[in-house]
């Protein structure tokens, strides 16, 4: 299964890009994923460990890190919000 | 109505698309990129404006349609740019429309207040030699927040 990552502000350009698509052979949960992430590029750490970030399943925000990914899903990194 | 666009917008367009004769008042909330100093102290030439669209449009019409019901607007109208802008252009027009003028100005600054917050937009200055610097969101803007918190809820 496939699902996109995508990247915003300081995660954005800290990443130098915008969107990945990661292929999964099978069904993990979000805190999972994150243990994965990490392991991929150190970054991620700060990005995980950064608490004003927030993250985004499919336009909701994930409340639970034991939520489950399904395929297709779009999972969004949030930095805080500065538009007005 | 809301809208996230790369273009500049006509107040007077925007303002016609609000108006009706039932409406006695309008309050009008215009964002412009300022001249200013960037937390470098560095002189900004213009703003680049990151958004999340899909997500931003959700959250507007939420924004929205709590000033509709708690303010018993007859109409509001949100409209927010997106991409490279320089100085003086306008960046954001929230118009709210009611029979009296209280309710008016109040959904406006909710609105303003909420977009400021909650809203997937992300602002960097633009500075000489093309660097762009990230701003950061304010406190004040959170904790002014927490007082719509409390009105709303």
């Amino acid at each position: 299964m496939s699902i996109t990552l995508k990247y915003f502000s300081w995660i954005r350009v800290k990443l130098k890009k915008s969107h990945d698509l990661i292929e999964l052979n099978q069904t993990i949960s979000f805190k999972e994923l994150k243990s994965n992430l990490i392991l991929k590029d150190p970054i991620f750490k700060e990005i995980f460990e950064d608490n004003s970030v927030k993250f985004f399943l499919n336009l909701r925000e994930i409340d639970d890190e034991n939520q489950t990914l399904s395929n297709g899903d779009i999972l969004a990194f949030l930095p805080p919000v500065t538009g007005g | 109505m809301i809208k996230i666009t790369n273009k500049t917008f006509d107040l007077e367009a925007e303002f016609k698309f609000v108006s009706s004769d039932t409406n006695g008042a309008y309050s009008f909330f215009l964002g412009t990129v300022r001249s200013d100093l960037s937390s470098s102290k560095k002189k900004i030439k213009g703003i680049y404006l990151e958004c999340y669209e899909e997500l931003a449009l959700t959250q507007l019409k939420k924004i929205r349609s709590k000033a509709l019901n708690r303010w018993k607007l007859t109409n509001c109208s949100i409209i927010h740019r997106i991409g490279k802008l320089n100085l003086g252009e306008k960046i954001v027009l929230v118009t709210t429309a009611s029979s009296h003028r209280a309710n008016a100005i109040e959904a406006c600054e909710f609105i303003i207040d909420s977009l400021k917050i909650e809203v997937a937009f992300w602002k960097f200055h633009l500075l000489d030699n093309n660097e762009k610097e990230m701003v950061l969101q304010k406190s004040l803007d959170n904790e002014k927040m927490l007082k719509w918190d409390e009105i709303i809820n």
